[in-house]
């Protein structure tokens, strides 16, 4: 199975565009090898903004289209805060698990 | 969330910036209110008093001063009522906005130095805030927008948890301008709560096909808030141009949703949407889907939001104006730019161009040799050259000077305030009146005048001007008259303070002098100089030490201010009738158009602008008296006339025909007798070292091409200077009196 994909410690407008080729190689990859579900770890997000979620949604977004399940994993307070604040929960999966879970 | 390194050093290079911008819209609240008790119903005077307000808050908001915000977001609310026509403007209410805007402008200066509220300074805005509120809320409760569109319907004023619709659709280059819709959202959140918000996921374009710079947003939630429209549309106004934004007023039925899905066509997914977040449920929802599919089964296909508009009869007329609204909105944000029109303006660091100016000066030096040497080579070619390159440095010179010049208005205005308050401290009734405001001077003048100017201002509202009661008495009218007038006069800027009061009791003046010491008791001087006394240190004759003036420690620190830019200071008065203070300034401190003249082997220059005109070729066969003055015939009429050589005691002798500069100081004219006219000179003003400071009739110096020393004449002082009184035969002009 294919690695996870490490999501970085600032997830914003300013990193955006560095991301962008590595998540894609990373989706392609996916396609290649047919895999069906992959793991996206959030742990050490801890800067984020509007433009960073907005990529996470265009990569489950790009995943759901090639038929691939990505689960996030470990999802950091500030990530689950700003899925809460903008209404990403649902798309991302985002769960409260026992660990990691917001205060 | 944190803020990275990053943006941590923005902000600290940002701050400063935002500082100066947010004062200039501070000043600008003051100038607006004060004019708004003028004219209180005045709807575009209150259209940009809210205009300032907002955009100070969001200002803030960006470099997340809260402080700030949370304060100035109370202003906002009561500048709104006003502009609705909720309250009227009353004295107390107008008095309440002004300390309110002391208090921005306190929070504003205090966020530059991150300093904590004091226990003082926090009750001080607390009670502002209560009394913001009351005023606020006093306002009859009415209709919030009292607008044509009524689409969406009005919420009663004062409830808590109403809940709002909003449907943002974040444009293309929301990032690139800098926005951050997440950040929006939170700032909107805490104006109430969002139940629930859902993010249009389709809306974003997959991962290979997307710029991840350019943003896809949109979302829609509920708001549960009790903020008005105005408010909560204020949460989007630095994304307006770019944000599709839709709000749907509480109350609102599922036709009112009709409308948003109607101004939304290319949006397909809008109805799932709307039932997600719980706006409209699923059975409204596919009922209006049904219908559509059996019209378009029919061939008529239409649109889902007109199917549900005609079902439920609402008239299109009603969702018609509420786009209007909408566009209309969009176009006000977009149009309205904020006062003082800042597009027009380009922000300089003064420190760049005083750096500008300095080589400025040395190339109009360098220029001046060149063009010397030219004359020496005595090449044609190479002189016309020279004299090209010298018009260009001129006019260079001109322009650049002019950079600095900023009109005295701008200072003027703000003593507005200062005699709005001091007279009503006072209980005197002042009108101000302004002239010449757009008189321009010198950046760096008119920063130092300021404080002399409100310290003369303030005298003359304590002890100038009396109690309406006391002017009835007079035969006056009861309100006194306050002007501040500017105006330009030979190469110098001349500002008065005109007060029509009581005038300065002479008496008392020569009293207190006897008594300090100042005159020898018994003897009186004559009359103007009793009025210049007042500028004498230590003296006061106000009786009452009053919180403004009467500690005699003003005039002369005035005077003192006024002279260290150059300038003068004089004072007339006449009892009963009012005084008339005159202050003379330079009109720039740096280079000038000067008269070059010579005496023996010396030379000196003569401001162009004090210089008159020029007697040549006078026989020197005229008598001079001890002092070397005499008198000169010119059309008719006398003119005083001083030689220079004798006054300054220069040596050399004396050549056969001289020639007279008239000079003009005020309005008086008088002739120097000087050896030769070198003619006119770009004057580089080097000021004096402290060692001449005690010289008299001089204000500087200047270096000439081939690199001699030329002292520049004052004309005043020069004036006064040779009218002098005699100290002794000898006298060297170098010594103080």
């Amino acid at each position: 199975m294919t690695a996870a994909l490490e999501l970085p410690p600032e997830l914003t407008i300013y990193t955006v565009g560095e991301l962008h080729a590595p998540w894609r190689a990373w989706l392609a990859a996916l396609r290649e090898s047919s895999t069906a579900t992959a793991d996206v770890h959030a742990a050490a997000v801890e800067e984020l903004d509007a433009a960073g979620l907005q990529l996470l949604v265009a990569l489950f977004n790009g995943a759901a289209q090639a038929q691939v399940a990505l689960r996030l994993v470990d999802a950091s307070r500030a990530l689950l805060a700003g899925c809460e604040a903008l209404g990403l929960t649902p798309l991302l999966g985002v769960a409260r698990d026992t660990e990691g879970a917001a205060a | 969330m944190s803020t990275s390194a990053q943006d941590t050093s923005f902000i600290a290079e940002a701050l400063p910036a935002f500082i100066s911008e947010a004062n200039e819209q501070i000043e600008q609240l003051e100038q607006l209110l004060l004019q708004l008790e003028d004219a209180p119903g005045d709807r575009e005077l209150l259209d940009a008093l809210f205009r300032c307000a907002h955009t100070v808050k969001g200002s803030a908001g960006i470099f997340g001063l809260d402080r700030v915000v949370a304060f100035t977001h109370h202003v906002e609310t009561l500048l709104d009522r006003l502009r609705d026509g909720a309250l009227q403007l009353t004295p107390e209410l107008s008095t309440l906005l002004l300390q309110s805007n002391d208090q921005i402008r306190a929070l504003v200066a205090a966020a530059g130095g991150a300093l904590d509220d004091t226990d003082e300074a926090l009750r001080v805005r607390e009670a502002l805030v209560q009394r913001l509120q009351a005023a606020s809320g006093a306002g009859p409760a009415g209709p919030d927008v009292a607008h044509a569109a009524t689409a969406i319907a009005a919420p009663a004023a004062g409830d808590a948890g109403r809940r709002w619709h909003l449907s943002a659709r974040f444009g293309a280059d929301t990032f690139r301008n800098g926005m951050d819709p997440l950040a929006i959202v939170n700032y909107v959140r805490g104006l109430g709560s969002i139940p629930r918000i859902v993010c249009d996921a389709s809306a974003v374009p997959p991962l290979d096909a997307i710029d991840p710079e350019s943003c896809h947003l949109a979302f829609e939630f509920g708001l549960d808030t009790p903020a008005t429209r105005d408010e909560i549309e204020a949460a989007f106004s630095f994304v307006r141009d770019d944000c599709a934004l839709h709000l749907i007023a509480p109350g609102a039925s599922a036709r009112d949703f009709a409308a948003l899905i109607d101004a939304m066509p290319d949006n397909p997914r809008l109805g799932d949407i709307l039932v997600a977040v719980g706006a409209i449920t699923r059975v409204q929802l596919n009922e209006a889907l049904q219908r559509q599919a059996a019209l378009s089964d029919a061939g008529a296909a239409a649109p889902l939001g007109e199917i549900l508009q005609a079902r439920s009869g609402v008239s299109p007329q009603v969702v018609d104006a509420a786009l209007q609204k909408q566009k209309q909105k969009k176009q006000r944000d977009a149009g309205a730019s904020a006062p003082g029109e800042d597009n027009r303006f380009i922000r300089v660091q003064a420190d760049r161009l005083d750096a500008v100016i300095n080589l400025l000066g040395e190339l109009v030096i360098a220029s001046a040799g060149a063009s010397m040497l030219a004359r020496q080579a005595r090449q044609g070619s190479l002189i016309e050259a020279n004299q090209q390159i010298g018009s260009l440095v001129e006019e260079i010179r001109n322009g650049t000077l002019q950079l600095r010049m900023v009109p005295i208005g701008e200072t003027f205005s703000r003593f507005r305030r200062v005699v709005r308050d001091t007279a009503a401290e006072l209980g005197k009734d002042v009108l101000l009146l302004v002239v010449g405001a757009e008189t321009e001077l010198d950046k760096s003048v008119v920063e130092r005048i300021a404080d002399p100017l409100m310290h003369l201002v303030r005298n003359g509202l304590d002890h100038g001007l009396e109690t309406p009661a006391e002017r009835v008495a007079a035969g006056k009218p009861a309100q006194g008259r306050l002007t501040l007038s500017a105006c330009h006069e030979s190469g110098s800027i001349l500002i008065r303070i005109v007060d029509d009061g009581r005038g300065i009791d002479r008496d008392k003046v020569l009293a207190r002098a006897w008594e300090r010491g100042l005159v020898e008791p018994g003897t009186v001087p004559p009359d103007a100089d009793i009025l210049k006394l007042i500028f004498e240190p230590g003296f006061s004759t106000a009786e009452k030490v009053t919180n403004l003036s009467g500690r005699g420690v003003g005039m002369d620190v005035v005077r003192r201010n006024i002279e260290a830019l150059r300038g003068s200071v004089t004072i007339a008065s006449e009892a009963g009738q009012g005084s008339c203070i005159e202050i003379r300034l330079p009109l720039t401190l740096a280079i000038i158009d000067g008269f070059l003249i010579g005496v023996g082997a010396s030379k000196f220059i003569f401001p162009l602008d004090a210089v008159v005109e020029v007697i040549e070729n006078r026989p020197t066969a005229t008598a001079l008296d001890a002092r070397g003055r005499s008198i000169v015939e010119l059309r008719g009429q006398t003119l005083p006339v001083v030689s220079l050589r004798a006054l300054y005691g220069l040596d050399g002798p004396e050549p056969e025909r001289c020639s007279v500069v008239v000079i003009k100081s005020g309005a008086q004219r008088y002739g120097v007798r000087v050896d030769t006219l070198l003619g006119q000179h770009q004057t580089v003003i080097k000021p004096l070292g402290r060692m001449f400071r005690s010289l008299r009739g001089m204000s500087g110096s200047s270096i000439l091409g081939n690199g001699e020393v030329a002292l520049i004449f004052d004309a005043n002082s020069l004036g006064e200077l040779a009218a002098a009184a005699p100290r002794g035969a000898h006298q060297r002009v170098g010594e103080t009196s």
